[in-house]
């Protein structure tokens, strides 16, 4: 096969899906019904490679560190890491709650507009970034702490399992859809899709904030005071 | 291919090599950041708005940011190292 005959094959399935995939699923958003859905074991392995990339990372930091943290920021020349100006602060706090309700508006309509769990979860996970250059390093760790967010991510990563999971258990293929379609166009449509996708959020977005915690703990300086 | 891709796809090439002309690591990574929003509206309007979605926030926030923290670790590690000889 050429490709020529490759397109023209790609090019019948893109209209395969166009045209069924609406009436089938109750979606409205063909990438998302083919991500989660037609797809759906694909993303599963895609999800766990962020997943096995955010441990390893993890991993390999908290070897070197431990799982201590400190508050305290690390100098550079006998000069501290300059503070954040006030502009910064009063730039980052509105945007911070603005940023938030985007990314659950394009985690909860996956089915529906263009975005999904992984989209969403990595504009929330960015979005605690707002926290820290509005509120400080302290808020930003105490309101995220790793102990909390490290079950959260392998909970949202196992959920996506156990929807598949429940399939099988009922007879069905991996990740048959158990749920009712609804109405196309209705947040709650499309079956197992909304919820698959929440649970990506979840897993996503603490994956980053997990990272960038891990990542910024690694920029203070060690002091047995602050020990958690 | 309509102008304003022909225009995007310039741009690309542009920031791409400008990623790699510009030799000082800091700037290095905003410049990635850069080359992240074109890609972003590249892919939006070759009608891919949800892999766009994707590249704004890894490409434009997560991987520059994660740049920035390795390089800053890096220069209060190197601090660190050396006040311990």
């Amino acid at each position: 096969m050429g490709a020529s005959g490759i397109r023209t094959l790609s090019r019948s399935l893109c209209d395969i899906l166009n045209a069924v995939g609406t009436s089938e699923r109750h979606g409205t958003n063909i990438v998302t019904l083919v991500n989660f859905d037609y797809r759906g074991f694909d993303t599963l392995g895609e999800e766990y490679i962020l997943f096995a990339a955010v441990i390893g990372a993890v991993l390999l930091m908290r070897t070197h560190r431990g799982e201590k943290t400190s508050a305290r920021p690390g100098k550079v020349s006998e000069q501290p890491v300059p503070l954040r100006t006030d502009a910064v602060a009063l730039g980052s706090r509105p945007a911070l709650g603005l940023t938030l309700i985007f990314g659950m508006y394009v985690v909860l309509h996956a089915q529906l507009t263009p975005g999904g769990g992984f989209q969403g979860g990595a504009i929330i996970g960015s979005a605690t970034l707002l926290l820290y250059l509005g509120f400080g390093y302290r808020t930003w760790r105490q309101v995220m702490p790793t102990a909390v967010l490290d079950p959260v991510e392998a909970f949202g990563a196992g959920a996506f399992v156990v929807a598949g999971l429940a399939a099988m258990a009922a007879g069905a293929p991996f990740l048959t859809n158990l749920l009712p379609l609804g109405k196309t166009g209705s947040v709650i449509s499309a079956g197992e899709i909304p919820l698959i996708n929440i649970a990506v959020a979840i897993a996503v977005s603490t994956g980053f904030a997990v990272l960038f915690v891990e990542y910024l703990e690694e920029t203070r300086e060690p002091d047995a005071g602050d020990e958690e | 291919m309509t102008p304003l891709q022909i225009g995007l796809y310039l741009l690309t090439a542009l920031s791409g090599a400008a990623v790699v002309l510009t030799r000082e690591p800091r700037r290095q990574a905003f410049m990635m950041g850069l080359n992240g929003l074109v890609l972003a509206l590249l892919f939006l309007t070759l009608q891919a708005p949800d892999v766009a979605y994707s590249e704004l926030a890894v490409n434009m926030v997560a991987l520059p940011f994660l740049f920035l923290v390795t390089l800053a670790a890096a220069r209060i590690n190197q601090h660190r190292r050396q006040e311990d000889k």
